[in-house]
């Protein structure tokens, strides 16, 4: 994986996951994010911090990024969810727009 | 699938085959750290077994979502110890961080 194809989210405790891009761009937000022109300082360093989100929620989120992917492409596995997790994740999907 | 590789705190998620070997891997995590593939070292967190280049990843039993640490070559030619930190809260509540309203 080139650098360039990857990108870094940070959580509220600055734990870093590097996705791929592709996987990034499951949420929409972060899509507009880094293609829209030069609006945004993410779009040039491919890296965005959320404050407001937790690691376990963050990390969880990029779980569900690339589970969402092999969906699409067929592969219709469960997407497990531990019930404690389940309102933080709710909020932190409806601001990810995911 | 993909495996979540950890050092420190970062996790680097690796979108793989079960049938790439571990020596690719390593070559797709050189692309993300300007670390040699023979300066690193990959443990499956599960049991704790060393990752060898030459095996595929089925072979290991390294599955989807699966935790690999990463760990690097040091000056003295030995590699570093497993260093994997985690949140220390599992899940906290909104209001414990009552300040903010």
């Amino acid at each position: 994986m080139r650098k360039e194809d990857s990108v870094k989210l940070i959580s509220a405790e600055g734990f870093e996951f590097v996705i791929h891009k592709e996987a990034a761009m499951v949420s929409q937000i972060i899509s507009n994010m880094l293609t829209s022109p030069g609006s945004f300082a993410e779009t040039e360093h491919r890296e965005v911090t959320f404050p407001e989100i937790s690691t376990t929620i963050l990390e969880k989120i990029c779980q569900y990024f690339y589970w969402s992917l092999q969906y699409a492409n067929g592969k219709e596995t469960e997407f497990p969810i531990e019930p404690e997790l389940t309102l933080e994740l709710i909020m932190a999907a409806n601001y990810l727009d995911t | 699938m993909y495996i979540r590789v950890k050092r420190n705190k970062t996790t680097y998620f690796i979108q793989c085959d079960p049938t790439e070997k571990t020596l690719e891997i390593k070559q797709k995590l050189n692309g993300l750290i300007d670390q040699p593939v023979n300066d690193q070292r990959l443990i499956l967190v599960g049991t704790g077994e060393v990752l060898e280049d030459s095996k595929s990843l089925a072979e290991q039993k390294v599955e989807n979502d699966a935790v690999v640490a990463l760990t690097f070559r040091k000056d003295d030619n030995e590699f570093e110890d497993v260093n994997i930190v985690r949140p220390n809260d599992f899940y906290q509540p909104r209001d414990a961080d009552g300040a903010n309203w």
